[in-house]
């Protein structure tokens, strides 16, 4: 799987290029749109990390080439503009996601895998890890093919964990991602920690091969059994 | 009070003082006129029968049809020397001719003969009732008043509204302007002077509010922007670090808790850009959104997130309140006000939401009265709470401005209650 990340702060391209070589894909990276331009032109990509606002140039515009040249990249946009014209307009420009920043780590890698996979397999879009297998659509869970019920936070943890598998997740990373903005700056994790103790009982029940540990004291991370 | 009313207001009262002065100086002169004209000819008619007398001539007779009248008294020397050998003097006076008592001007001459006899003439002529002059002139100087008053607040008013056209174009425009919104360009009428120094000096200002407006919001929108790679970077390096897995406890909680700082951070970016952006109005797309659903998801998902405070929260749904306004931005106005509840209350607290009314009332118990004039200011935190940064209020507060709605806070009964009126 290639890559190409095109954004113009070298720091940031350069820690989203480690995560992405250390998750195994193949990984180029273009500063500006001249060089991101020239890089497309010659050569296919399966992802595209785009950002939108380029020392030379708009990124949309980088877009625009794309698909003039019949390309079918998936693209995802890196837009440091975080509101609903700003995403509309990138999607309407045929983007494929858009990530607002600042993203985190597990977020970004998350996306290009569910991109990735979109463009792979039409329709089936399931994520299997050890002996579980989660349909995201039909919010459907089966343990060694035996159906797992969850609660719909529990579902909703278990999603998120298995889109990010051996990240370390930090508490009040999953309390926003599942409760949305309504877990803003909540200073007590008391919810999430009920929740997930749940969902630890009822995977361990259900003899699943996955498992979810506790690091550091603030956060967690799902790991396949040996 | 409307600028016509206070013209024509004092143009009364002008008139009225002016008038009443006029008609007080119109009836003394005319009555001194009067009285003057009346005492030349007693002057006259005393001269004549006093040249009579002495002549030893026959007096006039009585009704001769000049209406005039006179007595004719001898008295003696101590009676002359007490009085005044002449006297005007108005009093009634019987006059014999139409043998009734009338007003009349009294000229009391005391003169002697050869032989040194002393006479008391009086010779009367009935002149005006002053109470009748008084009350005429009086009628006509009202008649006069109100006649005056009336064309001359007509034509006032004619040339007010006349002239005054394009003062009611600039207030007319003012009262559509709002900031934020790109105003049409202000009405200039360019044949009276003033009023078009007035609009070009108004236009100036408009002009130079919009631009720091935009230029204020763009800052803020651009350093907002900037901070968001940044902060991306030092917080995807830390997940980094957190990933290696090869840190000790120690180094691990305290990544953790530069994340959770962080995150902070971030949120102050975000709730700050998006406080910029209420209030540049832009939202503006409205739908017709249902409090009530509102409130119940915010209170069944802060219930969750607070449920270690054990609070005691009672929704009350009265009736259906529909609003028309932006979906998020509705969302952020309860949510706001129902996670206050949550967060400034004491563990086990009582907390109450009513729907109804075309109000949203959100109490929960408190001690003492909180600041009412600053609770809506930016980072105002009356008791610093954990897990709070100062920003929810000040959000509420300028979504009620964006959609004119009134928001107040009231501290009754031990209890802290934020009432939103939609009407």
């Amino acid at each position: 799987m290639k890559i190409l990340i095109v954004e113009d702060d070298a720091s940031l391209s350069e820690i989203i290029h480690r995560a992405l070589v250390a998750e195994g894909y193949v990984v180029e990276t273009a500063s500006t749109f001249f060089e991101a331009d020239s890089k497309l032109a010659g050569y296919s990509y399966d992802c595209i990390l785009l950002d939108v606002m380029l020392p030379d140039g708009s990124g949309l515009h980088l877009l625009e080439h794309l698909r003039a040249l019949g390309k079918r990249e998936n693209v995802i946009i890196i837009s440091a503009r975080d509101s609903v014209e700003d995403k509309v307009a990138g999607l309407e420009f045929g983007a494929d996601d858009y990530l607002p920043k600042p993203f985190h780590t597990a977020e970004l890698l998350a996306r290009v895998k569910s991109v990735l996979r979109r463009g792979r397999t039409a329709g089936e879009l399931s994520i299997s890890l050890g002996n579980v297998v989660l349909k995201p659509e039909n919010r459907v869970v089966t343990i060694g093919g035996k159906e797992l019920s969850l609660l719909k936070k529990e579902f909703e943890i278990l999603l998120y964990f298995m889109q990010r598998p051996s990240h370390v997740i930090d508490k009040a990373v999953l309390a926003e991602a599942v409760w949305g903005d309504y877990a803003d700056d909540s200073d007590n994790f008391q919810f999430v920690y009920a929740q997930i103790k749940n969902l630890r009982r009822r995977l361990a029940d259900a003899a699943a091969t996955i498992e979810i540990v506790a690091v550091y004291g603030f956060g967690y991370k799902l790991i396949v059994k040996e | 009070m409307r600028l016509i009313y206070r013209i024509v207001v004092r143009l009364g009262i002008a008139l009225l003082i002016i008038m009443s002065l006029w008609a007080t100086l119109f009836y003394y002169t005319m009555v001194d006129e009067i009285r003057d004209e009346a005492d030349d000819s007693l002057e006259d008619y005393s001269e004549l029968i006093i040249t009579r007398v002495l002549a030893g001539r026959a007096l006039p007779q009585v009704g001769d049809g000049s209406n005039n009248s006179f007595t004719l008294t001898p008295v003696d020397a101590s009676y002359v020397a007490e009085r005044p050998h002449l006297k005007y003097e108005d009093h009634d006076f019987y006059i014999a001719e139409k043998q009734e008592t009338e007003p009349a001007r009294v000229l009391t001459t005391i003169f002697h003969d050869q032989q040194g006899q002393y006479y008391e003439l009086r010779v009367a002529t009935p002149t005006f009732e002053k109470v009748d002059l008084f009350q005429s002139i009086l009628w006509w100087v009202v008649a006069l008043y109100i006649v005056l008053l009336l064309i001359t607040l007509g034509v006032t008013m004619l040339i007010f509204y006349g002239n005054m056209r394009p003062m009611y174009a600039i207030l007319r425009w003012l009262d559509d302007y709002k900031p934020g919104v790109k105003p049409s360009p202000v009405p200039i009428t360019a044949d009276v002077k003033e009023f078009a120094r007035l609009g070009r000096a108004l236009q100036g200002a408009v002009d130079r509010s919009e631009e720091l407006v935009e230029r204020q919001s763009q800052f803020i929108g651009n350093a907002s922007h900037e901070l968001q790679t940044p902060l991306a970077i030092i917080g995807n390096r830390v997940e980094w670090l957190l990933d290696e897995g090869n840190l000790t406890d120690e180094q691990g909680a305290e990544l953790f808790k530069i994340q959770s700082t962080l995150a902070r951070a971030v949120r102050l970016n975000k709730t700050l850009l998006l406080l910029t952006k209420i209030e540049n109005g832009k939202f503006p797309d409205s739908v017709q959104v249902d409090v009530a659903r509102l409130v119940q998801d915010s209170v069944e998902m802060y219930g969750e997130i607070y449920a270690s405070r054990q609070m005691t929260v009672q929704v009350d749904i009265e009736d259906d309140v529909k609003v028309e306004m932006n979906e998020s931005l509705a969302a952020t106005l309860v949510s706001n006000l129902i996670k206050n509840m949550y967060v400034h209350s004491a563990e086990g607290a009582e907390g109450r939401v009513v729907v109804g009314n075309n109000q949203l009332v959100v109490e929960n118990d408190g001690e003492q009265t909180l600041d009412r004039d600053r609770i809506f200011d930016r980072f105002y935190q009356g008791s610093k709470s954990k897990g709070s940064m100062g920003l929810g209020l000040p959000l509420v507060a300028a979504v009620c401005r964006t959609y004119s709605l009134g928001v107040k806070y009231q501290f009754k009964a031990g209890r802290h209650c934020f009432i939103v009126d939609f009407s």
